[in-house]
């Protein structure tokens, strides 16, 4: 057992870490994983070996959570690719500027105020109008690598 | 668009021609814009209305007499063709007459028009008219357009008549056949009565016009040098006799079954070879003898070929183009079919006819393929091959009429050697052509090397269910051994050379052997037919290889013997054992019955063959070997070998004696030999070395080769559940320090967390599976929680972490939650009745933890996943055992996953840059909907199955509330737009059917905006294009419409407000009436619906009995045409009062109304749905 734990807990405390290496052999498809030091989201892994008698190798086709660009990466299935520490963090939305700025409530009851609206029409406008109308609302927002971003919205008022 | 119709029927006024000129010139408009691409859809709807008018027959025969446009002729044709097969039903008895004379007047009169399909399609029209028509016209009626097309088929009005006439019957036929036959909207038993009449009362005579008339132009044909049009008579001719060879015969069958001892000498009647092979076996019965047989027609077919192929061999030596010439083709075809004739038209002579008439064209066939090698070169030079393609074809067809035995005499009558010689030399050949230009272009000597295949399976397999290989004579088992030399010296080099052209991830294990496993399986078949050689030879030919690693050992690259080694590991794995496809295969019958002088087990050439490959497996334990020898793609060979191999062979089941039981002396001399096969790798002598052997290499291949899923892939999901599969080996198993050494490595080593999911979770379902081979109970449940408790035990200390929130999105500590979850769900899956005990107590133990982590993953859709389906497993597995307390505490549990799933999801928009991201959220989201209607799905069948000793209701629980509950948290999830998931859709309504059937009176319960959803939800079944949903919608309307009419029946409330509808709302049932009838007479559906939608309409209509009178008189209303109407309004009625119909919901009630539906339909479809 002492194995193990050794490989679960190692880390528990790296919180700070942005990236996490594994092997490529592990990741799989809706995981996530860094290429060209970006974080993104793996949608296809397929393998190949090198030769006939050769060693496996994965071939990655990931998308930048960020900006949605597609990314590609091929690495021998027993070696190491890194991960990106992806967090989400639901807020309260409690304003939005006039600049496109949102404020959002945390869970500590303090203010954070450095988010833009997001880019995205159905989301802006989701958020616009619901907030307008003065409906409750939740929104997410996705960190890794030192970047954030608003991805989704969700109205708990009464139903 | 009305415009095209010609007014009333029998109005007796004639059309105004100006009018039929517009119309004429409307359509010629239309056919050339939609060839010239101009506004096509305007121009599909402009002819489409042309057919979809009333009557539109003159105008249509106007078009067909003048128009110049060959489009507009052809549209005309198939206007004809709908409006008729349409309005059938109201045309008089005349009007169905002229049409058909008309086009077949038609078609005769332009015979020689350039544009053949606009011929072609008049004539198909004809024969599907005549088709519809068949069962109401008299004999005469009949007789009097077969007479006008026999005339013409004589050859009295000319060559292009003549065509016409043999066209015609050709379109008629296969009108009349029901795999050609096209849809009238019809019942399938008229059809089926169709086929029948046209098979008893005029295929023959078909049959004898289209010799007739092939007869008739032979000689000109023979005789001329140049190109004639009775060559076009001729071809026609014979592809119509071939199509009636090629009639499915169903009258034979039954007198088959009488005769069937009379044909023991020789002719096979099994009919599972006719399913395996694509050869159409031809039994026309025994009327047929005198024309095919009796008459000397193959002998005129035979001669008519010989005489064209010399005739063109001495004008044109060098050339074989006249051997793809359509009448040569066509001729070959013809005499091919003949070679499959069998059955009751031979007479019961102990196949002496047949014999001959086999005989007869095998001298024939024989000079398309002989001698082998001579032909092959002439082919390889660039002469056709299409003729010695049929060679084998004919050889295909004789061999799937004939037993092994006669099918080998049959040659030795002309010849010094047999046919299977003959075969096997030609196959040599093929195979010869095939390794010299070996590419990957699809040549002949493929298309030849597959036929020949074919004949050899059919000859080699069993032939009947019951095991026993076919026994061949010595010199077809001689004959079979040279082959199979032959065909493994062509895989070697094949192999070796494929490691040139490295064209790296084309070729997987997995892929290549599905690929090749027919072709794998068939080799075997051979090998074993010569097994005495073939295994001293597989064995010789491992040995070099090995031989040749050692020698070469970082000296030479070992690449090319590797390769080899990989396909002689796939061809032995064919040729030792056979695939279980889940039931336990035994050793092969030919492998049992030979080597009968062996006694001791270790000499045996099964044993050694085996045991050399084993100790050369085992040599992969020693790192450096492995490192230059045994690369991840030997390795996954040897691990698919060692599973096929042990499935068979290791400790394989004592059924010593029950087999052999019909040859008394054979067995007692085999039957040494055979235990001492059966007995070497049995519990009691090196079964358990070898056992521990390939546990210790499965291990390996999970540590040693990290990264390479397919490997371990093949270990988890091949090797290791063959080894539990059976109850023998699991015993010995438990007792395995080997086994223990894997189950300790995976509950501990790192090497392990490392293997991709799927691996994981069969390796946890395997190990819990080994469980049943521990002595009692206990001792398996324990070993059960020993494996498992780890990582529950992880899961709730993870869960119940102060900062979890922040840990657990961390992506190692993703990573090992989902291992963990995996695992579980492997473990949950395997349950069975000595385990369930502790898998029940795993699941409880983790429930807190998996709510918890629904929470803190609930943006993390992949462990979302996993979780929603470990639970689904679970309990899936569970539920049928759990007594009432813990089923209470089992659907408590299920609730609030179901609720928190629900309200992290509800009313969520979740948005990407990317509609990739996009569509995978989607399926996502698919995905875990289908897990959570699978859970509920798997609740409902505590109703059913259930194992406890105490009753549900016992503590108050009630199935069906939580069921609907749970729907009623998740509908609101499942939108129009998730339901386009066709696996998600048939869920959903299975579910939603088999609810509704169930507990009908639980819907009453559910609140409007629930029920609303839920109905919504039906609706859009009920107009799916897939008609299973569509027919388990009607199943779910029929539950609830009979269910309420009963209810109100009985005095109660059925289902009260809803079905009311209140003031505003209509009420569900006349909604559901309303759409169902419209459907029903208005849109396109599949025939097959009618039945379930008769039952579905029935109890709405008995529900709803005001709004359906109110509907059928606004129907009537909408008539104009009074002679319609009449029509419309005595349908109605008959709908309802025919066959004693009454206002009960019994099966009797059922069936009469179905009956009534039918032909309610057939009556008024055919106008309703012109207007």
């Amino acid at each position: 057992m002492s194995d193990e734990e050794h490989h679960f807990e190692s880390k528990a405390d790296a919180g700070a870490s942005k990236t996490y290496p594994q092997q490529a052999g592990t990741i799989r498809k809706n995981g996530y994983i860094v290429i060209k030091n970006r974080p993104c989201k793996v949608v296809e892994v397929s393998t190949s070996k090198t030769g006939k008698h050769g060693h496996a190798k994965c071939h990655f086709v990931g998308i930048d959570i960020f900006n949605a660009k597609k990314l590609e990466d091929i690495v021998p299935s027993s070696h190491n690719c890194d991960v990106p520490h992806v967090n989400r963090v639901d807020y309260q939305l409690i304003d939005i500027s006039e600049d496109g700025f949102v404020s959002l409530l945390t869970e500590d009851g303090n203010t954070k105020d450095d988010l833009r609206l997001p880019t995205d029409e159905a989301l802006l406008k989701t958020i616009k109008d619901g907030f307008a109308e003065g409906k409750d609302l939740i929104v997410s927002v996705m960190s890794s690598m030192g970047e954030e971003q608003i991805c989704a919205v969700k109205d708990i008022g009464p139903k | 668009m009305q415009g095209f119709s010609d007014g009333a029927a029998g109005a007796g006024v004639g059309v105004d021609l100006a009018q039929l000129q517009s119309t004429m010139h409307t359509i010629e408009v239309a056919c050339t814009s939609i060839q010239m691409h101009i506004n096509p859809t305007a121009a599909e709807a402009t002819i489409l209305s042309l057919s979809q008018s009333p009557q539109p027959y003159k105008a249509c025969q106007f078009i067909l007499e003048n128009s110049q446009v060959a489009n507009a002729r052809f549209q005309a044709a198939a206007a004809i063709r709908d409006a008729a097969i349409r309005e059938w039903g109201f045309l008089s008895a005349e009007d169905r007459r002229n049409l058909i004379s008309f086009c077949l007047c038609f078609v005769m009169q332009h015979a020689s028009s350039p544009e053949g399909y606009v011929q072609a399609k008049v004539s198909s029209v004809a024969a599907q008219l005549m088709k519809r028509g068949w069962l109401d016209f008299k004999p005469e009626e009949k007789e009097a357009f077969l007479y006008q097309v026999n005339q013409a088929i004589l050859g009295g009005h000319g060559v292009d008549v003549q065509f016409i006439g043999v066209n015609f019957l050709e379109s008629l036929v296969s009108e009349f056949s029901p795999s050609t036959s096209s849809a009238m909207g019809l019942p399938r038993e008229f059809h089926e009565q169709c086929r029948r009449s046209l098979e008893l009362n005029y295929l023959k005579t078909f049959y004898c016009w289209a010799r007739d008339a092939a007869l008739s132009v032979t000689n000109k044909i023979v005789e001329s040098d140049a190109a004639i049009p009775e060559v076009k008579v001729c071809n026609a001719a014979l592809r119509l006799m071939l199509q009636i060879l090629n009639w499915e015969f169903q009258n034979d069958t039954n007198s088959m079954k009488a005769g069937i001892n009379v044909f023991s000498a020789g002719i096979r009647n099994d009919t599972a070879s006719t399913k395996r092979s694509e050869c159409v076996i031809v039994q026309p019965g025994p009327a047929w003898r005198d024309v095919l047989i009796l008459s000397g027609h193959v002998g005129w077919l035979l001669g008519l070929y010989a005489a064209l192929r010399q005739k063109f061999s001495q004008k044109f030596p060098r050339e074989g183009y006249w051997l793809d010439c359509p009448i040569a083709v066509s001729a070959r075809k013809l005499i091919v079919q003949f070679c499959s004739l069998t059955g009751t038209i031979f007479p019961s002579d102990n196949g002496k006819m047949q014999e001959n008439h086999l005989l007869q064209l095998l001298s024939e066939i024989l000079q398309w393929i002989d001698p082998p090698d001579a032909v092959a070169k002439a082919i390889e030079e660039g002469k056709s091959e299409s003729e010695m393609l049929d060679g084998c074809r004919g050889l295909l067809s004789i061999a799937t009429v004939m037993t092994p035995f006669v099918f080998d005499q049959l040659l030795k009558a002309i010849r010094p050697f047999g046919t299977l010689t003959l075969l096997s030399n030609l196959m040599c050949e093929v195979v010869k052509v095939l390794m010299t230009n070996n590419t990957d272009e699809e040549t002949w000597s493929w298309e030849a090397r597959d036929i020949l295949l074919d004949t050899w399976t059919i000859l080699l397999l069993p032939m009947d269910g019951s095991g026993g290989d076919a026994v061949l004579p010595p010199e077809g088992k001689h004959a079979a051994a040279n082959l199979f030399g032959m065909i493994v010296e062509s895989e070697l080099k094949v192999a070796s050379a494929s490691v040139a052209n490295d064209d790296g991830d084309s070729d997987y294990l997995q892929a290549s052997i599905s690929a090749m496993d027919e072709r794998l399986s068939s080799y075997a078949l051979i090998a074993r037919a010569a097994i005495d050689v073939t295994i001293p030879l597989l064995t010789r030919l491992f040995s070099e290889r090995f031989a040749r690693l050692h020698q070469g050992r970082g000296i030479i690259d070992p690449t090319e013997t590797l390769e080899e080694l990989y396909s002689l590991l796939l061809i032995t794995g064919h040729v030792l054992a056979d695939e279980g496809d889940g039931e336990t295969p035994l050793v092969p019958t030919a492998i049992q019955m030979h080597f009968v002088d062996i006694v001791e087990g270790e000499k045996h050439p099964v044993v050694v063959l085996s045991g050399a490959i084993i100790r050369f497996a085992e040599q992969s334990m020693d790192p450096g070997v492995r490192a230059t020898v045994f690369s991840p793609r030997l390795m996954e060979a040897v691990i698919w070998f060692l599973a096929r191999w042990s499935h068979t062979y290791l400790m394989p089941l004592e059924e010593a004696n029950s087999h052999l039981s019909h040859d008394y002396e054979r067995q007692l001399q085999s039957i040494n030999s055979r235990k001492a096969l059966l007995s070497f790798f049995g519990e009691h002598n090196q079964g358990k070395t070898v056992l521990s052997i390939i546990v210790h290499i499965s291990m390996m291949t999970l540590m040693s080769y990290p990264g390479e899923k397919d490997l371990q892939g093949l270990t988890c999901h091949h090797l290791l559940p063959t080894l539990v599969r059976r109850k023998s080996v699991c015993h010995q198993l438990v007792s395995l320090d080997s086994w223990r050494d894997l189950a300790n490595a995976f509950t501990n080593e790192k090497a392990f967390f490392l293997l991709s999911s799927a691996n994981q979770r069969s390796l946890a379902q395997t190990l819990v599976l080994s469980a049943s081979g521990l002595r009692n109970l206990e001792a398996s449940n324990q070993f059960v929680r020993s494996l498992m408790v780890h990582m529950t035990t992880y899961l709730v200390e993870l869960s119940n972490k102060n900062d979890l929130k922040n840990v657990a999105q961390q992506p190692d500590i993703i990573m090992s939650v989902s291992c963990l979850l995996e695992r579980l769900r492997g473990a949950a899956s395997a349950a069975e009745p000595r385990t369930q005990r502790a898998i029940y107590e795993m699941g409880i133990s983790v429930m807190n933890p998996v709510l918890l982590l629904l929470e803190v993953y609930k943006h993390e859709s992949a462990v979302v996943y996993l979780l929603l389906k470990f639970i689904v497993d679970w309990v899936d597995g569970q539920i049928s055992y759990l007594e009432g307390q813990e089923t209470a505490s089992v659907i408590d549990f299920c609730m609030r996953l179901l609720q928190l799933y629900s309200s992290h999801n509800i009313g969520k928009i979740s948005v990407s840059l990317s509609s990739t991201l996009l569509s995978e959220a989607k399926t996502e989201k698919y995905k875990d909907l289908r897990a959570l209607l699978q859970l509920l799905s798997s609740l409902c069948s505590k109703d059913l199955v259930d194992f406890s000793s105490d009753s549900v209701e016992v503590t108050g629980t009630n199935i069906s509330q939580v069921v609907f509950f749970g729907l009623h948290i998740i509908t609101p999830l499942i939108s129009l737009e998730l339901l386009k998931y066709p696996k998600l859709c048939h869920d959903y309504f299975s579910l939603l059917s088999h609810i509704l059937e169930v507990y009908p009176e639980t819907l009453a319960q559910l609140n409007s905006d629930a029920f609303a959803h839920i109905l919504g939800t039906l609706d859009f079944g009920l107009h799916h294009q897939d008609g299973d949903i569509v027919n388990m919608c009607l199943g779910a309307l029929k539950a609830l419409a009979s269910y309420h009419y009963r209810e109100v029946c009985a005095g109660k409330t059925g289902l009260g407000s809803h079905a009311a509808g209140g003031n505003i709302a209509e009420g569900i049932f006349s909604r559901f009436l309303r759409s169902l009838l419209q459907l029903l007479l208005f849109e396109d559906y599949s025939p097959d619906l009618v039945g379930s939608a008769a039952d579905a309409l029935l109890p709405l209509i008995l529900c709803e009995q005001g709004l359906y009178q109110r509907l059928g008189n606004e129907l009537i209303e909408r008539q104009t045409n009074p002679t319609l109407k009449s029509r419309l309004a005595n349908a109605l009625h008959s709908l309802t009062s025919a066959n004693h119909l009454s206002s009960t919901l019994d099966r009797v009630n059922y069936q009469r109304f179905r009956k009534n539906l039918n032909s309610f339909l057939i009556e008024v479809r055919g106008f309703l749905r012109t207007m």
